[in-house]
């Protein structure tokens, strides 16, 4: 435990606490792992806008809290798609789509992300597979809503993450802009996406 | 600000002056009560004995308000905001229900030609209207599908007794303006007429001189009413009514930086046939033909003058009815039935589609004592493309004494599911999405996964059952209180809606874009309380006083408020909130009032009228992502508007008027492109 402790410490660490309403009891619970924000991984993507989509998915690796290439990743981003590193392809004839090395799965959990501590149940993670996205790849049923030309992460979604090694992580994407603006617009650079993660290392069932 | 308005309460006054005298066709004065109004029943029925919510705008209220299209005189009522949709159309609002849910009649009569559900209301001249009668609340026991908010019926002039007069107008005004009008009744025994043409020419307005668009584009139309009268007798008397519309708007688009430009026609066509039947002094029969055509043709060349883009759009309505009112002592029974046939030809369906229905009305006009009237009916609706509609009303008005009386009502209404609903196939040839109608969805998405172009399909989506009908309950109730010089109308209603059409992603293709559909979803309620008062201070001076209380809200969301109660703060951190944070529907605010002052200097013959306008705070779409509109969202500001108008009336025969609408220049360019400033106008009106 405390060897893990100074592991995690070693991190860079800011600090996020995903605040509650003072009147929110989940609020109290201390975090036993830490928050680590990530900011404007690029993820971009060829085609769209009528065209058949391409472009190499941006792969993401929570135990090393980096873009990373090769099979060790545990989700990937590209454009507004998120792909798990479990399951089958979702488009086979994507060649920019990586094939599934691991075991990866996805829960989403409406809650605030300090308040995920407890793994969800197991029936509730899915993978990818032949044409269906773990995360939902429409506007209001998966991780955004979109308005208004504006790509909005939905509040309070938090992905629970099984890695592609079998651990588990959590995070909440805060801003699909470059710089995270408050207030994005037509003209904000796109596909830049800012998140908060957790990582558990342990065997435990819990953040 | 609430509270100065409401300090105002004490302040009411009627708006009919004493101007009046003046004009030759003059009408009673402060005895609005005794106004006739026939659109909320069918029949003659005097306005304060009616049992429904109804407002009346007569002649003179327009002509002193100076304004020239349909859309200007209502926005300025109580209860009624024009507002625009995504495409940039204004339609009316009434109860919180959308455009999409009133009908708009020109003399009984319904207008077709909705793009996206809402009809241009500017497309209509206050040139020759009579008076304009608005029932609010679900109106579907008479008039069927899309009177589920309301309706609105202009009535135009017609000549009453031998006569031969008419008017000439013209008004030039700001953004290069220019309203004509010319309008002739003539009656002489058996025979009678009456002309009315009108010409409206505008270069549109531009509230942000950088971007080569301008808010509303330049643009002319004509109008042309031509009605004939014959009495055959005393008992049989025939109208032929006809009215012309065209209009031509500059298209402009900015496609990839690049600047296109073509234009955009409408032409319309309605067309009444009418016979008024009295077999004897108890029952009266109508046979009625009509039929109407709205044709839109736009096209759009790149700037090589190359033909990018053309679109068309064609609907016809044909419409026999029969309509019979017997009266059986105090009482009268009205009964109707009558065919509909519809048909659309436009770009993004794949035929010609066709509507056809058949319905009858029954209602009872029941009069049991001099105080109670009882008023009970129902309209029965049989669809090819639908389910049947029986769409049942009853409404009561006591009658205290002459001063006061009460009055309740609960009604059904619904909306079909439209054309574009059914069957629309469009794929926006630059983003790259998909829009399949409910009816066509199906074979089109096999049709797409055949030829590989699907990603992905989302699951339990079937199109099994047919697509229902958007349905409502009406409750109002209400009151009217007269006592000398104050009037004072109270309406609360209530409005639950079913079935709330709107589109929903049936599919994603393989360039990433969605396939949407359209689906039966949500249950709104709207309930409020509408408020309207009048007081005359003097001969000379009048004032009126309106306010409306609105709430809109999502069934859904209320009950599964635990989806939406996360909203991002400014540091972008999710925040819970509680579900009495929840604001309601987009684009609806609570409070709206108005004030009219109306002066008299008789010594100068002149008419002096300021109307001021206000519009609480609204949302126009989520902000904070959770979806739904909540007190943390970014709302569009309140705003007041105000409208003066100056009549001056010399030897009875001209009228000058001169005028300001958004007198204060009032504009919220980044938020509302609808609203334009400042306006100056000047008119000069014959008449004879």
């Amino acid at each position: 435990m405390k060897t893990n402790f100074l592991k995690l410490s070693l991190l860079a660490l800011v600090l996020f606490t995903a605040s509650c309403s003072s009147d929110d009891d989940k609020d109290t619970t201390p975090e036993v792992v830490v928050t680590t924000p990530v900011k404007d991984l690029y993820a971009p993507q060829s085609g769209g806008q009528g065209q058949p989509i391409t472009g190499d998915y941006t792969k993401f690796s929570f135990s090393e809290n980096k873009v990373v290439t090769g099979d060790k990743w545990d989700v990937a981003f590209r454009g507004t798609f998120i792909i798990v590193n479990g399951g089958a392809k979702v488009n086979v004839d994507d060649a920019g789509e990586p094939a599934r090395t691991g075991s990866g799965a996805i829960s989403i959990v409406s809650n605030a992300f300090g308040a995920v501590t407890a793994f969800p149940a197991a029936s509730t993670f899915k993978q990818d597979a032949a044409t269906v996205y773990s995360i939902p790849a429409v506007s209001g049923q998966g991780w955004y809503n979109y308005a208004n030309t504006i790509i909005s992460p939905i509040a309070g979604k938090v992905f629970v993450v099984k890695t592609h090694d079998g651990k588990y992580a959590k995070f909440e994407i805060l801003s699909y802009y470059k710089g995270a603006p408050a207030t994005p617009t037509a003209e904000s650079a796109s596909r830049y996406y800012t998140f908060n993660f957790a990582y558990q290392a342990n065997s435990t069932t819990t953040f | 600000m609430k509270t100065k308005l409401m300090l105002f309460a004490v302040v009411l006054f009627s708006q009919i002056s004493v101007g009046q005298e003046m004009q030759k066709d003059s009408v009673q004065t402060n005895e609005l009560s005794e106004v006739t109004v026939t659109t909320a029943t069918r029949t003659e029925r005097v306005l304060s004995s009616l049992p429904l919510p109804m407002t009346v705008i007569t002649s003179e209220t327009i002509i002193k308000s100076g304004v020239t299209r349909l859309n200007e005189i209502l926005n300025e009522q109580t209860g009624i905001i024009l507002i625009p949709d995504e495409s940039g159309f204004e339609g009316v609002q009434i109860q919180g229900l959308d455009a999409a849910y009133t009908m708009i009649l020109i003399d009984g009569l319904p207008l077709v030609g909705r793009s996206s559900g809402v009809l241009d209301l500017s497309r209509i001249s206050v040139g020759n209207i009579e008076r304009i009668e608005i029932v609010k609340g679900a109106s579907s026991a008479l008039y069927g599908s899309e009177a589920m908010g309301g309706v609105i019926n202009v009535i135009t002039k017609r000549p009453r007794k031998d006569m031969f007069s008419g008017n000439l107008s013209y008004r030039y005004g700001t953004f290069n303006t220019n309203d004509a009008n010319a309008n002739l009744l003539w009656k002489k025994k058996k025979f009678g007429a009456n002309l009315f043409a009108n010409f409206y020419s505008t270069d549109g307005f531009d509230l942000d001189k950088n971007t080569w668009l301008q808010n509303v584009e330049k643009f002319h139309n004509t109008t042309i009413q031509p009605k004939i009268y014959y009495d055959f007798s005393d008992n049989l008397k025939l109208t032929v009514s006809n009215r012309f519309f065209n209009q031509k708007i500059d298209n402009k688009a900015i496609i990839e930086s690049e600047r296109y430009r073509g234009d955009a026609k409408e032409n319309e066509w309605n067309s009444q046939i009418k016979l008024e039947h009295r077999w004897n002094p108890r029952l009266n029969w109508e046979y009625e033909l009509y039929a109407t055509n709205y044709k839109n043709d736009s096209f759009l060349n790149d700037p090589d003058n190359v033909l990018f883009e053309k679109t068309y759009y064609n609907q016809w309505l044909v419409r026999p009815e029969i309509r019979t009112t017997w009266s059986i002592n105090n009482d009268k029974l009205t009964a109707g039935a009558g065919l509909n046939y519809e048909t659309l030809d436009r770009t993004y369906f794949a035929n010609n589609v066709k509507f056809n229905s058949q319905y009858f009305y029954l209602q009872y006009d029941y009069n049991p004592t001099e105080k109670l009237n009882i008023l009970a009916g129902f309209r029965y609706d049989n669809h090819s493309e639908y389910a049947s509609q029986l769409s049942p009303k009853l409404a009561v008005n006591y009658k205290f004494n002459n001063s006061f009386s009460l009055k309740g009502s609960v009604g059904y209404g619904y909306k079909a599911p439209d054309f574009r609903q059914l069957y629309f196939d469009f794929t926006n040839p630059s983003v790259g999405y998909t829009v399949l109608g409910y009816n066509v969805a199906e074979a089109r998405l096999d049709e797409f996964a055949s030829q590989d172009l699907l990603s992905s399909r989302v699951a339990g989506i079937n199109f099994d059952e047919p697509l229902k009908p958007e349905s409502s309950i009406n409750y109002n109730f209400g009151g009217y209180y007269k006592k000398n010089k104050l009037k004072i109308e109270l309406n609360a209603f209530y409005n639950s809606i079913s079935d709330l059409i709107d589109t929903g992603v049936v599919a994603t293709k393989k360039n990433g874009q969605n396939i949407f559909s359209y689906f039966n979803y949500s249950k709104v309620f709207t309930y409020g309380l509408e408020f309207n008062s009048a007081y005359d201070f003097t001969k000379e001076f009048s004032v009126s006083l309106g306010y409306q209380y609105l709430t809109a809200k999502d069934k859904s969301i209320v009950d599964n408020f635990e989806e939406h109660q996360y909203i991002r703060n400014s540091d972008l951190q999710t925040v819970k909130i509680d579900k009495s944070d929840y604001f309601g529907l987009y684009n609806r605010s609570k409070h709206t009032a108005n004030i009219k002052f109306a002066y008299t200097i008789p010594s100068l013959k002149t008419d002096i009228n300021l109307r001021v306008l206000y519009r609480s705070k609204y949302g126009l779409f989520d902000t904070n992502g959770n979806g739904i509109l909540d007190k943390y969202d970014n709302f569009i500001g309140d705003y007041f508007i105000a409208n003066l108008s100056a009549s001056k009336y010399i030897m009875d025969k001209f009228m000058l008027q001169a005028g300001a609408n958004n007198l204060f220049d009032y504009t919220d360019p980044g938020q509302i492109p609808s609203l334009a400033g400042r306006q100056l106008y000047a008119r000069i009106q014959y008449n004879f």
